[in-house]
Parts: C-alpha cells; structure tokens; sequence
C-alpha cells in the first residue's frame, strides 16, 4: 500500500477522481455493453441456425444454443466439389484484385497529392468523373466481351480496379505527410520512385491497411461481374455458387415434393453460407483493425 | 475531399455530352428475306409429326443454360451424350447460375451477344427486347416446326397462341405447350374435423360458408379459416382471392389484371368495375363479418398462418401439392388424429369451369441464329426436343432401360436405382443431378399424362377432378403500340392500387359495399374509362388487321 499511494499522487490529476465522470463511465460501460449484445447477437444467433435442425428453427426456438444439432447443410454445401473450386477461385480472385487495386490506386494516389504536378486537376476530374457517372451495365459488357476477357479472371480483376472513395482518402493520406520529408529523401539523392518505396510507403502503413482491407472484402463479396462475365461454373467465385444455392433451396423449385434434406437446407442454408464466407474475411480483421480507425481518420480529417 | 471547380462541372458534363451523342447509333432492321434456302446445311429434307430428327451433319448450337442450384449443370449428364446420340447436335451452354438468370439474359440478349437459343423465358419478359430487334419473330418459321404446329391444333391452343402476338401480329416467344390448363393451388382442409362435425367437403363456395359456420359453431372462440400467401404487391389473401374470382367470373389475387374480356358484350371491362367482382367481395365480407375468415389472413406472414394451422386455431387455409405434403402435415403431426386435404378448387357461380393459361416459359430465338446456315436445322431440333412426344419424354424421364422401363401398357416406372421428387427415396442416383433429366430448361410442358406422370395419386385424384371442368377461354389479343403502352402503364399502376385498396377494405368491412357507386367513380377518376377505351381500341384494331 505504501508503494502504490505514492504512485499515484505522482500521477497527474485524471478525471477519474469526480463523481461525474464516473457516472459516465458506467453508463457508457452500460450501453457499450447493449451494443455489444445488439451487434453480437445476430451473429451468434446465425452460427447457432447454422448447426440447427429444421424444425427448431421453423418454429423459431434457435437463439444462441444450436438445437437439434444438424449438419446436413454444411455437409450439402462442403460435399460438393464445385464448392471448393469455387472458393479457391475467390481466393484468387481477391488476391489478384487486391494486390492490382492497391498498386494502381497508390500509384494513382500519389500522383494526385503532388501539387507541383502539371495537369493534377485535370487527372483528379478523369477520376472524379467516373464517381458521378458510368457507361452503364450494356456498354460495360460490351466493351468486357470487345476486349475479350470474358471467362476469365481478368473481367474480374481489372474494370474497377481503381475506387475512387479509396483513391481519394490515400490521396488526402499523402499530401497531409509532411513535405520537408521527401525534400530531405530527395537531398540525400533518392529518386522519386525511391522516395515512394522507401519514404512514403513505409509511413503510410495505415492507409494501406485499411485500403487493403477495403479492398479485399469488397472483391471477396462480389458476385456481380463473376455472375456477368463468367460463363462456366469452374469459374465462379463461391459467392455465385452460394447466391445460386440460396436461390435454389429458398425460392419456388418445379419439384412437387421435397425431401427432408431439401427441407433441412432450405431452413439454414442462409445461415451456413453467411458462417462459410464472413468466416475467413472476419479472421483478417483482428490483424489490421489497429491501423484501421487511424487510416480512415487520417483521411477524413484532411478531406 | 477537393471542391468541385467549374472547370471539373463542365469537364464531366461535355463527356456526358459526348457520350450520349455516341448512343444514337440504333437503327431498325428490315424484314428478313424469306428465303431459306442457304441455311438448310445440316437440316433433314423430310421431316415430320412422329420423325426422329437428326441432323446430318454434326451440328453445335449455343445455348442459355439455367443452371438450377438444386441440379446443378454437369458436363458429363447422360442428357448431353443421348442427345447428342439421338439428334446428331451438342448444345454448347452459356451457363447461368438460377439466381439472377433474367438479369444476365437482358444484357447479353441487349448487348447483341446471346447463344441461339434462349429457354425459360416467361411472358411477357420477351416484350423488352423486341424493340431492341435481337430476338426473332419465330412466328414467321412455324413450318419448320411440325410438331408444335401439331401440338397447336389438335388441343386448340390457336386461341392461347393469339394472345401472344404483338402489334405486328407476329410473337417472339416459342411457349411450353399444355394439353390442359393445370392447376395446382386450392384449399387444405382439416378432415378430421369435417369427420367429427359430420360436414362433407364443401365443393362450392356456398357449401365451404355453410362448412366454416358449422366450425365457429363448433369451436366457438375461433377462426375456422385463416389463410396465407399476402406477400406485396397484390392486395392480400392473394390465392384465395385468386381461387375465388376466377370461380366467380373475374380476377383478383394472384390472377388480377386490370381488364377482363366480357364474351357477352364482346369487349374488355376494368376488372375492379365488374359485377362479379362486387359479388366476390360481398361473398369474402359475409365471411369476416361472421367471423368465419381471419381478417389477418390478408396481412399476416405466411408463418403466422401456419402456425395458427398447426395449433389447431384453423382449419382451413390456402395450399398447393407442395406445401401440403412438405409443410402443412409435418405442420400438424403433433395434433392428435389431424388429418388434412388438398380440396378440389370450390365452385362458384360459374359452375365446374377453370380458367387458365395453357402456355407455359418459353424459350426466344436470337436473330443472329437466322444467319446461321444451320437455322433449318435449329428449328427442327427446337420442334423436336421442346414438342415432339418423343422429346417431351426423353427430357423427362430419360434413356429407357437406363433411368426407367416401360410396360406394355405404356406406363414408365424409375429404375431401382434412380430417384426423383421422392419416388424412390430409396435410390442411390438422382434423375437430375446425376442424369440431368427432368431438368426445368427442357421438360415442361406437354400431354396431361406426361405432366401427371410424376404426381402421387393424392395429387392424380386432385387433378381428375380438375380436368374434368370446362377451361374458359382466354381472353383475346389486344396488343398495344409502344406509345400507348407507354400511356397505360401510366394509367394501370393507379387503376391497380385503387381495386387493391379497396378490395380490402371491402372485404374487411372497413367501408361498407354501399359505397360501390363511390368507388365505381373513384375508379374512374383513376382514368379507368380512358385506359379501357384504349384497350378496346388496340382489340378492335388488332381483329381488323389480324383476325
């Protein structure tokens, strides 16, 4: 005890000490906690129908305990082949999509933040542009299919490459790094590209975390220009495979009577796909999350 | 973020400038010469009713395959080899996942790049992309096509064919082709309680009034009837209202339309004006005001209505096959004794009749394939696979010997080991997903025998009631030129959502059917006159130039 009262009088005076901050910090402990439960919730209670028989959750008695423990869904899912071709394919896919994304969206980013470049406004409005307005979905498919890459990975990884909401938070991201930085990079005799790979990347960690992470789960739930410019079922991410299984089991189907089975998957199979595919994009999250709110931050405030 | 500058305003709006110039490059294209004699290569120079076709040349065509997530596509489907076997052609699929199947057909059949041939297109999906000029009027080659021609006249579909035709009196869409109009919704009903009650099952609409009466009189704190299937858009209760009207003469529900076609004054009539429709409502009103139908069955989610089912609180509710044997009994297992039945559609004012549509999704060909030199060749294979008895069976039920057997009698039987919609549960194989018959792109349709041929004799009984009534005639063509549908959509949403509204509150009793003239002129204060005008017009027009 003697230790520690001294200690803490050292300590420079915090709120703690008054009545009224400790009152908001209960309450906010209180209602942080209800929104815990509110966002946790739903996400228990979707794992718990996963592993759920059909008539429990019919007659709706799933909450956060799994009843009538059932995998039938997973193994109909898990079973098929063209799932797991499938998903390898959405792994390609984000990882090809992402890694182009982010060097054409840095590349681009870094371009624009330079004031001193010639014709910046210029570049910024081809960018801006496309935000307000876009060929549409016929032209789009057209020019996809005249440049041939329908049916291949390429339809997917390449239109879109760039967002431009991400392209304009790393732009705001660079140009608030300070500029006497790269003047010194640049009196030590680096070069430009230099001053990027070795300057400003490495300061820009957490844009590029967060921009990565934007990116990767936006291209691992697309389904769109898979579904579009896909013609094989080899091909399919598994966003397709799961979005037509869904269809399937939910929707109307020519057969007059259904088995058990049919029934059973149609009662979880949304349950088991949201578990299958949030599963491996929310593993990423703890890894980057502490860059995360800093990267998105740092942008807002400039911008 | 940067502001905006003036400079970047006007930038971004002489590029939308630009770009809309480049889109006014459409034009029509002329009649296509009749002639066909380069595009016979691979075509059989006789071909017939009762013919196999096969091509003499291997031929491929492309094709737009659904791809159904309960039968996936497969490569290796015993389908394709037979087919290819029997018909001399590969389809070459551009497969679709089920899901979003219209959404991918509009932009490859509007970006000009669909396959050849383009199946499980409902009507009138196919109305968007005639204008659009990439889809042929296949109208125009029903000569290739004998057994559809056959198939046509010998169940007098001319009628349900008309009222297919556009302005140009020429249809674009080939439909799957039934001998007799199917039905498949009706009521369930609690047996047992009918049983304990001494009632028998109603076979009217008077004799299902005095059924229900019987049970609030025996289950005093109840509603006997509470129904389901009040999913947006329509007004509510939509297969009962859908059930009713057309035993009464008219639509509503699931079977709304704005008009109707009056035979007697030889004229179409705003549906929601009609007499009988005012009689359906008294007859639905007389039951919630008796507290015989739960006025939630118009609003409650189909879940409720179960539930109530399942606990005994109804006895009655709305069904098809499906739903009866998958949902309603494995719903009420756990009441003791309950037994329950799909009843035949009650009867209504006009007698032992049904309405209906005897064509079924069809499939559109694109106008690319009649520059094919294959085109002949196409047509018959189209005719043969989608009409012929032979297709019909073979894309059902498969190769004999292989996925079934036949005895003398004709009557086909599933080989031991292949399953289908629960037939032989126990079977190790599945006639969809490891043979690829049976599949929703190829086998609709077809004879009464054929469609029945899968159906438990629960359902066959149900069905014999209902093909011994007298089909209705369906309403005749009245197509409309672009301008005037242009028009009428603008008038039909208002007309619908003043017949929906109403139709409720009537029903409900929330405004007295005292206030029929009232809402007779509210109707038309929706222009129902003009837009009735307008489609008598397009009637009187099109028997003119057409009939």
């Amino acid at each position: 005890m003697t230790v520690v009262a001294p200690r803490k009088s050292r300590r420079p005076r915090r709120p703690q000490s008054t009545r009224g901050y400790r009152v908001f910090q209960s309450v906010n402990t209180i209602v942080l906690i209800g929104v815990v439960v509110l966002t946790v919730f739903p996400l228990v209670n979707i794992v718990a129908r996963s592993f759920s028989g059909e008539i429990f959750i019919r007659s709706g008695q799933v909450n956060l305990i799994p009843k009538g423990f059932n995998l039938t869904t997973y193994h109909r899912v898990m079973s098929d082949s063209m799932f797991w071709t499938n998903y390898r394919n959405t792994v390609i896919y984000t990882l090809v999509a992402t890694a182009i994304s982010m060097v054409l969206t840095t590349c681009y980013a870094y371009v624009l933040s330079k004031r001193h470049l010639r014709g910046r406004t210029a570049l910024a409005g081809i960018a801006l542009f496309t935000l307000f307005f876009n060929g549409g979905l016929i032209p789009n498919y057209v020019l996809v299919s005249g440049l041939g890459l329908r049916n291949s990975i390429w339809a997917i990884v390449l239109p879109n490459a760039i967002n431009v909401f991400n392209l304009l938070v790393m732009k705001s991201f660079f140009e608030s790094l300070p500029e006497e930085l790269e003047e010194a990079a640049a009196v030590d005799g680096l070069n430009t590209y230099q001053i990027l790979l070795r300057i400003v990347l490495p300061l820009s960690k957490a844009v590029i975390a967060t921009m990565l992470l934007f990116y990767a789960v936006s291209f691992w739930n697309s389904w769109f220009s898979a579904f579009l410019y896909l013609d094989r079922s080899e091909l399919f991410p598994v966003t397709v495979y799961l979005r037509n299984l869904i269809a399937g089991a939910t929707g109307g189907s020519d057969v007059t009577t259904a088995s058990e089975t049919a029934l059973q998957i149609a009662a979880n199979i949304q349950a088991v796909t949201i578990v299958l595919t949030v599963l491996p994009i929310m593993l990423v999250y703890p890894f980057i999350q502490r860059y995360f709110v800093s990267g998105v931050m740092l942008g807002a405030v400039k911008g | 973020m940067n502001q905006l500058s003036r400079r970047k305003v006007l930038f971004a709006a002489g590029a939308a400038g630009a770009a809309a110039l480049g889109l006014a490059a459409c034009g029509g294209d002329d009649e296509k010469d009749q002639n066909l004699s380069g595009n016979r290569a691979g075509a059989m120079d006789k071909y017939g009713v009762g013919d196999q076709f096969k091509a003499t040349e291997t031929l491929t065509f492309p094709i737009m395959l659904l791809s159904n997530a309960a039968y996936p596509y497969d490569a290796n489907w015993l389908f394709w080899s037979e087919l290819t076997k029997r018909t001399n052609v590969k389809l070459e699929p551009t497969v679709v996942p089920g899901s979003d199947y219209n959404q991918k057909r509009s932009v490859m059949v509007s970006a000009g790049d669909a396959p050849f041939i383009i199946p499980k297109t409902y009507r009138p999906d196919e109305e968007a992309f005639i204008a659009g000029g990439a889809i042929l009027a296949v109208s125009d080659y029903l000569d290739l096509m004998p057994n559809f021609q056959d198939k046509v006249a010998k169940w007098k579909l001319q009628g349900d064919i008309d009222s297919m035709r556009q302005s140009d009196g020429k249809f674009y869409l080939l439909p799957g082709l039934h001998e007799d109009v199917w039905l498949d919704y009706s009521l369930a009903v609690r047996t047992d309680i009918l049983q304990k009650l001494n009632l028998a099952v109603p076979k009217t609409w008077d004799e299902l009034y005095t059924v229900l009466k019987a049970m609030r009189a025996a289950y005093p704190n109840q509603y006997p009837m509470s129904d389901r299937w009040s999913t947006p858009p329509s007004p509510g209760g939509n297969n009962l209202l859908s059930i009713l009207s057309q035993n009464y003469g008219t639509r509503a529900g699931w079977a709304y339309q704005n008009v109707t076609f009056d035979t007697a004054a030889n004229k179409f009539v705003v549906t929601g004006a009609m007499d009988q429709y005012k009689q359906m409502l008294e007859y639905l009103n007389k039951l919630v005001t008796e507290k015989l139908l739960d006025p939630e069955s118009f609003t409650q989610p189909d879940d409720a209505a179960r539930q109530k089912f399942a606990k005994g609180q109804s006895f009655v509710m709305s069904c098809n096959a499906q739903t009866l044997v998958n949902e309603i009994r494995k719903d009420i297992a756990g009441l003791a004794g309950a037994t329950v039945v799909k009843i035949p559609q009650p009867m209504g004012p006009l007698g032992a009749s049904k309405q209906g549509s005897r064509l079924e999704s069809g499939l559109m060909v694109s106008k690319k394939a009649r520059d094919s030199k294959n085109f002949v060749a196409m047509m018959q294979f189209i005719d043969w696979l989608w009409y012929s008895d032979a297709g019909g069976e073979f894309a059902k039920w498969g190769v004999e010997g292989v996925t079934y057997t036949k005895d003398g009698s004709g009557k086909r039987t599933l080989t031991k080991d292949v399953n289908v919609v629960g037939l032989n549960p126990s079977a190790t194989k599945h006639m969809q997903k490891d043979f690829g018959f049976y599949n929703g792109v190829f086998a609709y349709g077809g004879t009464t025998e054929l469609l029945e041929s899968f159906f438990s004799d629960e359902e066959k009984e149900f069905q014999k009631e209902m093909t011994s009534r007298k089909t209705l005639p369906v309403d005749p063509p009245r197509p409309l030129n672009a301008d005037e549908r242009e028009q009428a959509t603008l008038w039909e949403a208002g007309i619908k959502d003043t017949v929906f509204q109403q139709t409720l509150k009537f029903a409900l009793g929330q405004r007295p059917l005292g206030e029929w003239d009232a809402y007779l002129k509210e109707l038309e204060g929706k222009n129902s006159k003009q837009y009735i005008e307008l489609v008598n017009k397009a009637y009187e027009r099109y028997k003119t130039n057409h009939g």
